[in-house]
């Protein structure tokens, strides 16, 4: 196993069900959940029962420093049963990050997760959220974010390598003036991935653009569906786009936007496509490999913005 | 010393032969232009060198270096030196110029002044100028022992086939590099000045002489038609 010295900037540090390390800051506070969930009533709130792991941050004044949170599997057949909690109070502006790994490819283990985020007003957060699980691993995500009037979500997903079974549920309640952009990677190989991400714009104003990037490779299967609901005056765009490698793998993108309000702007676009023989051919006469040749299309892909 | 020889070679695109037997050889460090109409087969034969899938070789043999490369894969003929100049490049979203560059090349890059090129996509609403430039920019980082350029000069206007000319001159042709350059205009051979120029029609090489004046005045007076008949070049270079 790794030691803990490699990832000493974290704030909270988790290997398979047992709490390695949590650091504050001054003006940030953080937890395991479940002292949370015993010292703060409200916490109660956005939890269905007492959680039994997982990590709670409470970022109370203005910090330099990033808010890393670095959640590990390192034994086999682990059920990682997560509620995650972090709230970013009025206008404070935070840089985050969220590693969630095994350590080996072969741990057959689950990674189950809610996660709860919540921006008060005139608050934003750039967070990043990193997965790198091993193939035989099963991953549950079921994340909401809730944005109060003003605040600011930018969020990046990637996933170079998603696992046999991946399942993502995001929920974006947004609201007044706030806005989110999100974009999300997710390379499969060998892997089942379902997608249910819906954005709710609630408030005036508000706005989201939610860009998602597929990659199937070696007989994955991707079954996405993804929705805007423009409930008041404000701006939404979709973006989807699917990259198939392999003759085996299936990519299947349902964007949906329903309209609430007849001052709601949604648009969407959608695409998925196959490795195109001709650059393949263009690459390899520049001297690559047909599989170096296929990482740098699949790397370009992801890139686009 | 022989660097490439192709004999009797007959290549097929989508079940269609589209070379019919084409036999050269080309020595160290020789410069040789291929000059023919469109749809002559010049670009399939080039393509077949380099070794590109969609090209299917039915009969025939390329011999390089001493190694019979017929059947080799594109990335083992670029591994031993035969580079391609791409007549219509495809565009790749997403990769940069700069980085494909670097990542093949197998020495610094040099971007003869065009390195506002760097930071964009591969191909990516490139005019042809531009495109013409990148290949040639692609086919030097791999330092070649053998450089075919595939039209190089095509869509350009004088100022740019004369600049392009030069990067061929300087940097190739002066410097011991085998080039079969494909073409159908002349101007570009009053920068290169070739050792050889073949004509090709109808999949098959006609006429091969080093009069490359003489080729391209009676190209302009008569066609490319007339050099299935004429001798006039070849009589010249013996």
């Amino acid at each position: 196993m790794r030691s803990v010295k490699s990832v000493e900037n974290v704030n909270y540090y988790q290997v398979d069900n047992e709490v390695r390390r949590i650091f504050s800051l001054e003006g940030v506070e953080v937890l395991s959940i479940v002292d949370a969930w015993e010292k703060y009533d409200w916490v109660r709130e956005y939890f269905e029962k007492k959680p039994i792991g997982g990590y709670f941050v409470w970022v109370k004044k203005q910090i330099d420093a990033p808010i890393s949170t670095c959640v590990g599997i390192a034994s086999k057949k682990i059920d990682q049963n997560l509620c995650n909690l972090l709230v970013v109070e009025k206008n404070i502006k935070v840089k985050g990050s969220v590693f969630c790994f095994a350590f080996r490819k072969n741990l057959n283990s689950k990674h189950s997760v809610k996660g709860k985020i919540l921006l008060k007003e005139n608050s934003s957060i750039d967070y990043a959220h990193f997965h790198a699980f091993g193939f035989s691993d099963s991953v549950f995500m079921d994340y909401e974010f809730f944005l109060e009037k003003g605040s600011k979500l930018e969020y990046i997903y990637k996933n170079m390598g998603a696992p046999v079974f991946l399942e993502r549920k995001m929920n974006f309640l947004i609201g007044e003036n706030a806005s989110v952009t999100n974009k999300s990677i997710i390379v499969g190989t060998k892997s089942n991935v379902k997608i249910f991400d819906s954005a709710f714009l609630n408030g005036r104003n508000s706005s989201v653009i939610m860009k998602l990037r597929l990659v199937g490779r070696e007989k994955s299967t991707f079954d996405s569906s993804t929705q805007i609901f423009g409930k008041e005056e404000s701006k939404g765009h979709l973006d989807c786009q699917g990259l198939i490698v392999d003759s085996f793998s299936k990519i299947s993108l349902t964007p949906k936007l329903v309209v609430e309000n007849k001052k709601s702007i949604l648009t969407h676009e959608a695409s998925i496509g196959r490795i195109n023989e001709e650059q393949l051919n263009y690459l390899r006469a520049r001297g690559l490999s047909e599989k170096e040749a296929i990482n740098l299309i699949v790397n370009g892909f992801i890139s686009i913005d | 010393m022989v660097l490439l020889k192709v004999e009797g070679l007959k290549v097929e695109v989508e079940k269609k032969q589209i070379v019919n037997g084409v036999s050269f050889s080309l020595e160290r460090g020789e410069n040789l232009v291929i000059l023919g109409p469109n749809a002559s087969g010049k670009s399939s034969l080039a393509n077949a060198i380099a070794g590109l899938p969609q090209y299917k070789i039915k009969e025939g043999r390329i011999i390089f270096n001493g190694i019979d490369v017929t059947y080799f894969s594109p990335e083992k003929r670029v591994k031993l030196g035969i580079v391609l100049a791409f007549q219509h490049p495809p565009a790749i979203r997403g990769v940069k110029f700069s980085s494909l560059l670097e990542k093949i090349s197998k020495k610094r890059v040099n971007y003869f002044g065009f390195d506002y090129l760097k930071d964009r996509e591969l191909n990516v609403g490139f005019s042809g100028g531009e495109k013409k430039i990148s290949e040639l920019l692609q086919v030097l980082s791999l330092s070649p022992k053998l450089a075919i350029l595939d039209e190089i000069d095509s869509g350009l206007d004088m100022k740019m086939v004369e600049r392009i000319g030069e990067i061929v001159r300087e940097n190739l042709t002066e410097k011991n590099v085998a080039t079969i350059l494909i073409t159908h205009r002349g101007d570009i051979l009053k920068t290169v000045k070739p050792d050889k120029v073949a004509v090709m029609l109808e999949g098959r090489i006609v006429c091969v002489s080093k009069n490359w004046k003489k080729i391209l005045e009676v190209v302009k007076k008569y066609g490319y038609e007339k050099c299935k008949e004429c001798r006039e070049c070849e009589l010249l270079s013996s």
